[in-house]
């Protein structure tokens, strides 16, 4: 019998209010696009069955409240992640500062068993905005900051139109199962220990 | 016993540290010529640490401030905190021991211990939160005589206790940075040990109180000593590992009993009983009674599916515990029935012929039970909320008015006069302003008045809330004000009028934003008091399913409901609490009536946290309110004196002193 814990993938997505965490969270998932999300109140999450290697998993992604004020929530909603994901606005430089502060915040209240290699994605999202000439944080600043913290995987991503949503998601669930195989090792039957993530890249090597 | 205080050298730059010391030594001395004298410190304690005056302040109010002494205890090498207010405190005739022991701390594990933040202001008193691993919090210690400093050095020597890398007032608890040491530590975690007061039982009889204190102290004793073994029992590791495994496996055995569980209730016969959602008549109470009279023992096993209305899931039975008041439910007036709402020829018979509240008790009795007509809204919401005295003529109000309006364009005229050249030295301005323009203009778009591109109205929201973070400046801008000032400004129309009306009824909620977020975690707290008094099985299990920091209700309680129901039905709710009638936390019985509702679901289909969570989130929509408000009025009147007292004092929201004496059914709790 499969124990819960296999099958479910917890992922957080953080990021400062009003990057888009609730729209690419709904976008992965049903698809969708509307302007008139309200602002996160506490928590929420959906679920989304994914595929892996002929194996069903379900991807369980809470999406939080953007505003510093709440953050002491987060040691109730953070814990037993299997992997963050870090958004920010392409248009916002306030927004990509603060990703050291939400990167941290979450190290200190998920307290995952090795912080050092826990999985994080980034995500700087409303790239269509303005046809880009709104953007102030470019590419190649973001990626520098990705290989400054042990090549956290980078996407950019329009939750609007949906580019490079399904992408982003698929590298995010891989990272997730990586790091729940990593701590599954009171169960051994079917899981292949040792496939370590030290080594990520810019984007996912799937 | 001993201070150790002659190890603390790195301590002589700390202008605390002297008078702490002075402080320390007296309090010492007490302590020795108490300990003789009191059987009620547990056995086997070393007393590390004990501290004077120090304070929990449940109100802004000086005069309900209570004091009382701090310690630290160790026993079998786990170091136990706990303050302990003093007896008889003469200065404050409004607090009743039963409000002291509901703040009393005793014997807090530090195991259960997350962080420790400190605040050392340079000017006004040091204080402490403690925060729990559950995430629940204790409300700020206060050290009159200072010494915070000295505390964290002392709490140092006995815990791991590490500064976060992100405050550098924040301490933590046992953050082992090894993994293994780590897992070993969570493991000795205790689960099922009470948070803070030593009251966990209140009779709903109406029993005496009268030996709470020396129950507390008891308390303490048990506590300690149950934890202690323990902690000795599962001090090897391997041993730690094989138990967890059994758990594991324990768990596939209750899957399996579960599901048999399930295979044999489906012909309970009791599928109808419970069908208060959609406002229909409960029906026979007395069957189930003696059903339930039948059953031997107190645990009752009887399953209550619940309505489809809530969810379309399948539903997993097993056994649940009765709710404990179906018995009351026989002999009680369950809510009285809700009544149309008021209307203007009823408005006008409450007012004198200038145009005064002749008796404000009863118009908020008439609102209470059957809420406004809309288009009055705008005439009385102004006095429920406080903007308004009752007492005031028609002719004042027009002045008030006109007053008002002009302080309001004093306040607008602060930021609209701010040019981009000092707007770009503002950053505090510049993200407020940010964070306002981002949620104005995803607060109720699909309501007809704020709909469409360029709307006046959101810009108005804009204002209001731009105004508001300048005139609150310390409070500032916090998401949830904007799903609070939609309705008002919607029935209040004119911004002036608006914003005053935002500012009276944020002198009440004004804490659910606070920056440490202790006007809510007080309110949760408050929550789970409620529910353990009025649905102990309900209690126990979100106790079992590590469940008690009530975070599932974070959205209900910070902005009232207001994205559970429809926005007609969110303003009758909203009226109806701003009432105050029966009590200031009426919003905290409309939880528990919610929770209720769905115990039988909860418990049936043992969610845990997570599920309930997303259970909860889902009933936004599909709740009731009129029979949900029925629920909460019989509730707060079955909880009476017992349900008052497990709301701290001070819980938001507050109510200014003057006003107080409005309510003087409160006067022998508070």
């Amino acid at each position: 019998m499969p124990s819960r814990r296999r099958t479910l993938l917890k992922v957080i997505i953080l990021g400062d209010s009003g990057v888009g965490k609730t729209s690419l969270m709904n976008q992965y998932v049903n698809k969708k696009f509307s302007n008139q999300y309200k602002a996160t109140i506490g928590a929420d999450f959906l679920t989304k069955e994914v595929q892996f290697e002929d194996r069903l998993f379900t991807l369980q992604i809470w999406d939080t409240a953007g505003q510093e004020r709440f953050q002491s929530l987060g040691v109730a909603f953070y814990r037993g992640a299997d992997c963050c994901v870090l958004v920010y606005d392409v248009n916002s430089m306030k927004s990509f500062d603060n990703l050291n502060n939400w990167r941290e915040e979450f190290l200190i209240q998920a307290s995952p068993s090795d912080p050092e290699n826990f999985p994080f994605v980034l995500i700087g999202n409303k790239v269509d905005v303005d046809g880009g000439n709104s953007r102030v944080v470019s590419e190649k600043k973001a990626k520098a900051w990705c290989a400054s913290k042990g090549n956290i995987p980078y996407f950019e991503t329009s939750a609007k139109e949906g580019t490079n949503v399904e992408e982003a998601f698929q590298c995010i669930a891989k990272n997730a199962l990586k790091s729940g195989e990593e701590e599954e090792l009171y169960l051994p039957d079917t899981i292949d220990v040792g496939t370590s993530s030290q080594q990520r890249s810019s984007g996912c090597e799937c | 016993m001993s201070m150790e205080a002659s190890e603390l050298h790195d301590l002589s730059d700390d202008a605390d540290y002297a008078a702490s010391q002075q402080q320390g030594s007296a309090s010492m001395m007490r302590c020795d010529s108490e300990k003789r004298s009191s059987s009620s410190e547990h056995e086997g304690a070393e007393l590390i640490y004990l501290k004077d005056n120090v304070a929990i302040h449940p109100t802004q109010f000086a005069s309900e401030r209570i004091s009382g002494r701090l310690k630290l205890t160790k026993q079998d090498s786990i170091l136990f905190l706990s303050w302990i207010p003093y007896k008889g405190q003469t200065s404050n005739a409004k607090l009743s021991e039963k409000d002291r022991s509901l703040y009393t701390i005793t014997a807090v594990p530090f195991t259960e211990v997350r962080s420790i933040r400190r605040h050392t202001p340079a000017l006004g008193w040091q204080y402490v939160i403690v925060v729990l691993s559950s995430g629940l919090a204790f409300p700020p210690l206060y050290f009159y005589n200072g010494g915070v400093r000295e505390f964290l050095a002392l709490v140092k020597q006995h815990v791991y206790l590490a500064r976060s890398g992100e405050d550098a007032n924040v301490f933590l608890v046992n953050d082992f940075q090894s993994p293994l040491q780590r897992t070993l530590s969570s493991l000795e975690l205790p689960s099922s040990l009470p948070v803070a007061s030593g009251q966990s039982t209140y009779p709903l009889d109406g029993g005496s109180s009268s030996d709470s204190q020396g129950r507390t102290s008891a308390g303490v004793d048990n506590r300690v000593s149950q934890y202690v073994s323990r902690k000795q029992k599962s001090h090897d590791p391997t041993r730690d590992l094989s138990i967890h495994l059994l758990e594991k496996f324990s768990l596939v055995t209750k899957f399996a009993r579960d599901t048999t569980t399930q295979l044999f209730s489906e012909n309970n016969g009791f599928g109808s009983v419970d069908k208060r959602w959609n406002n229909q008549p409960v029906h026979s109470y007395s069957e189930k009674l003696t059903n339930i009279a039948e059953e031997k023992d107190n645990e009752n096993h009887h399953s209550y599916p619940e309505k489809e209305h809530l969810n379309d899931e399948e539903i997993n039975l097993v056994d649940v515990p009765a709710d404990p008041l179906e018995f009351n439910k026989l002999s009680l007036v369950w809510g009285k029935p809700r009544q149309p709402p008021m209307g203007s020829k009823e408005l006008t018979a409450f007012l004198d012929s200038e145009g005064r509240v002749v008796e404000s008790k009863a118009l908020r009795e008439r609102v209470f039970y059957g809420g406004i007509e809309h288009q009055l809204r705008k005439e009385v919401w102004p006095f429920l909320l406080g903007y308004y005295a009752y007492d005031s003529t028609y002719a004042e109000r027009e002045y008030l008015r006109s007053v008002k309006r002009m302080e309001y364009a004093t306040l607008k005229q602060q930021w609209q006069s701010i040019s981009p050249e000092q707007a770009k030295r503002f950053t505090k301005y510049r993200e407020r302003k940010g964070l306002i323009d981002k949620d104005v203009v995803r607060t109720d778009r699909a309501f007809e008045y704020y709909e469409g591109d360029d709307n006046l109205n959101v810009n108005s929201m804009r204002d209001i809330l731009l105004t508001y973070s300048f005139y609150n400046f310390d409070l500032g801008y916090c998401q949830g004000m904007s799903d609070y000032l939609s309705p008002i400004l919607f029935v209040m129309g004119d911004e002036s009028e608006s914003f005053w009306c935002f500012v009276a009824l944020m002198e009440r909620l004004g804490p659910n934003f606070n920056r440490d977020q202790n006007g809510m975690h007080t309110q949760l707290f408050a929550l789970s008091k409620l529910v353990e008094l009025l649905d102990s099985p309900l209690h126990n299990y979100f106790k079992q399913n590590d469940c008690l920091n009530y975070f599932f209700c974070f959205r209900w309680i910070l902005i009232q409901f207001k994205r559970e129901f429809e926005y007609e039905k969110t303003m009758q709710l909203w009226e109806v609490l701003w009432t105050q009638y029966l009590t200031e936390h009426l919003h905290l019985y409309v939880c528990v009536a919610i929770l209720k509702r769905c115990r039988s679901k909860i418990m049936g289909e043992q969610m845990d946290f997570d599920t309930l969570l997303k259970f909860i989130n889902e009933l936004s929509g599909h709740i009731d309110l009129d029979s949900t408000v029925r629920d909460a009025e019989a509730l707060c009147i079955c909880a009476g004196e017992n349900g008052a007292a497990s709301i701290p004092p001070g819980t938001p929201p507050s109510l200014p002193l003057d006003e107080g004496v409005l309510y003087p059914q409160d006067d022998d709790v508070l």
